[in-house]
């Protein structure tokens, strides 16, 4: 009834397939004034519940505590503090990475979230939790409205 | 059968469908579930459960995109399920919010539908490509055009129906959302016009197809006693049903789908519904084909097998006939984010019984009916809407 001792699932009789769709995801209308502000002004953009007095970052259209339509968006600094960080030493892949690559959770001041984001100018053994770090941007003419246009947060 | 509470519908909402919308998947979700409450003149803190529809996750690109909505259906911190049953969702979700408020677990669940089609390249169909078997099915490169059409040919076949029949649908539906402010394709056409367009797959024309969409919709349910608190107006939500056939749509005669029937009497019952013709006043049958709507018309038992096609070119299914089809503009006229597009007509059910359905209201409406319908031609999904009185 088995066929686990079969290595090569081609020995047996297959079909070969893929789910092959692509996808251009859309940003929403709140990550578009995000993204924008990020590549054209190097500006992180927050909303704001004065009601349940929560800052929203990244950015959301509405509150999702008392469900009104959150419609102005407000500059807040792109700093922030690590509340957590990990290093990683190898990839998806299991191959080692020629730099161990530092991600951290950073919350963003002035706001009640935050952004995942890579860490760069400082060793691994250097990294606390609860340093105080700041955005490093790409190059006006290298930023494309995206996560990425922030290049990595670095020791404020 | 124990049913502790008698359901009502309290609220509905819905977005603009289009074939893409800039609004993400969880803002769209938002904007229904808040059109929702604000009908319902209810807050978020007031909704005991939230009940998420989605059709495939490879719409809008994201696995497991319930989750991914969770916040704009308003649910954060709340009880929260996620029901599937492929194309039938759409009227299916608010049978999964049925059973929160029947079973007596909670007086109120918000129920929302999201499809966000316009992501998938080349085109959406495209993820319809990996859910045939794939050992018997995928070696012939199936799409789900020229499946339906098999279906549709046999239905024309068995019970020799005339192409110009089975236009007159898409006619109807497509006028009849020139009434709905949320409607994508709605258009004056002639039956020539459907005849003349493209023959994408024999006997398929371009115009018998409801388009690919962005949307969501949402709907409110209340048990009785708390409905009472909110509106003089409840509509009640009497009959429930869903039956699901097997994949093997090669064994069965398609041209008549059975599972819906049993949908529709399990649902009937429950209703106590005796004379479907004579007590239903309207009906919304799942349209993403014109033929579908005739095929389901008689699934629901609403007309004999095979007189469909007949009741609708003498006018019966207009929306000034015995027998209004459709009123809402249907898929093909409103648009077809899948599981969206069922609760659409739930939506519509809902406006229907309260007289608040603007110039789309048909005279006399007591009793409605919604329908979704999907996967290998295998669901049927049924709800039974009544006035109060
Ligand atoms: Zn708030």
């Amino acid at each position: 009834m088995s066929f686990d001792k079969i290595r090569d699932p081609r020995k047996i009789r297959h079909q070969i397939g893929d789910m092959e769709c692509d996808y251009i995801y859309t940003a929403g209308v709140a990550g578009e004034r995000f993204y924008i502000a990020l590549r054209d002004e190097e500006k992180l953009l927050a909303t704001r519940c004065e009601k349940c007095n929560i800052t929203f970052m990244p950015p959301r259209l509405y509150c999702d505590n008392c469900f009104t339509e959150l419609a102005s968006f407000m500059e807040v600094p792109s700093k922030g503090v690590i509340e957590s960080y990990t290093i990683t030493y190898f990839d998806r892949d299991g191959q080692a990475l020629p730099e161990p690559e530092i991600l951290a959770f950073v919350k963003i001041d002035k706001t009640d979230g935050g952004l995942i984001h890579r860490i760069g100018e400082i060793k691994p053994e250097s990294l606390k939790i609860g340093s105080k770090v700041t955005a490093v941007f790409e190059a006006k003419k290298e930023r494309k409205g995206a996560l990425t246009d922030i290049k990595y947060f670095k020791p404020a | 059968m124990n049913i502790r509470k008698r359901v009502a519908v309290i609220g509905a909402g819905i977005t603009l469908y289009r074939r893409r919308l800039k609004e993400s998947g969880k803002e769209l979700s938002f904007y229904a579930a808040n059109m929702a409450l604000e009908s319902a003149g209810m807050s978020r803190n007031e909704i005991d459960s939230v009940v998420m529809g989605t059709a495939p996750d490879a719409f809008d690109g994201i696995h497991m995109k319930s989750e991914n909505l969770l916040d704009g259906a308003g649910a954060t911190q709340k009880p929260y399920t996620h029901v599937y049953v492929g194309g039938g969702t759409g009227v299916f979700a608010p049978i999964g919010g049925w059973w929160h408020i029947a079973s007596g677990m909670h007086d109120t669940c918000l129920v929302v539908c999201e499809e966000k089609m316009s992501p998938c390249f080349p085109h959406p169909q495209t993820a319809f490509r990996s859910i045939w078997d794939p050992i018997i099915s995928r070696p012939l490169n199936p799409n789900l055009v020229w499946i339906f059409a098999l279906e549709m040919h046999r239905y024309m076949k068995v019970h020799g129906i005339p192409k110009e029949h089975i236009a007159q649908v898409a006619v109807k539906n497509k006028g009849n959302a020139l009434d709905h402010p949320s409607a994508q394709l709605a258009a004056k056409i002639t039956v020539d016009d459907v005849l003349n367009s493209e023959i994408m797959v024999y006997p398929v024309n371009r115009l018998d197809i409801s388009p690919p969409s962005d949307g969501a919709a949402a709907l409110i349910l209340a048990s009785e006693d708390v409905a009472r608190k909110y509106t003089d107006a409840p509509v009640w939500l009497d009959g429930v049903g869903w039956s699901l056939d097997s994949a093997y749509w090669t064994n069965r005669d398609l041209y008549f789908p059975q599972y819906v029937a049993k949908a529709a009497k399990m649902a009937y019952k429950m209703a106590k519904i005796n004379d479907p013709p004579q007590e239903v006043s309207f009906a919304e049958p799942y349209d993403p084909f014109t033929y579908k709507e005739l095929h389901h018309m008689e699934g629901l038992l609403l007309a004999e097998k095979g007189q469909a096609p007949k009741l609708t070119v003498e006018g019966v299914t207009a929306r000034d006939g015995d027998l209004p089809i459709c009123p809402s503009g249907g898929l093909l006229g409103v648009g077809n984010p899948i599981a969206a597009a069922g609760l659409m007509k739930c939506c519509e059910a809902f406006w229907q019984l309260r007289d608040e359905a603007g110039k789309r209201q048909v005279p006399k409406a007591e009793t409605g009916v919604c329908q979704a319908w999907g996967d290998l031609m295998q669901v049927g999904t049924v709800c039974v809407f009544k006035r109060d009185s």
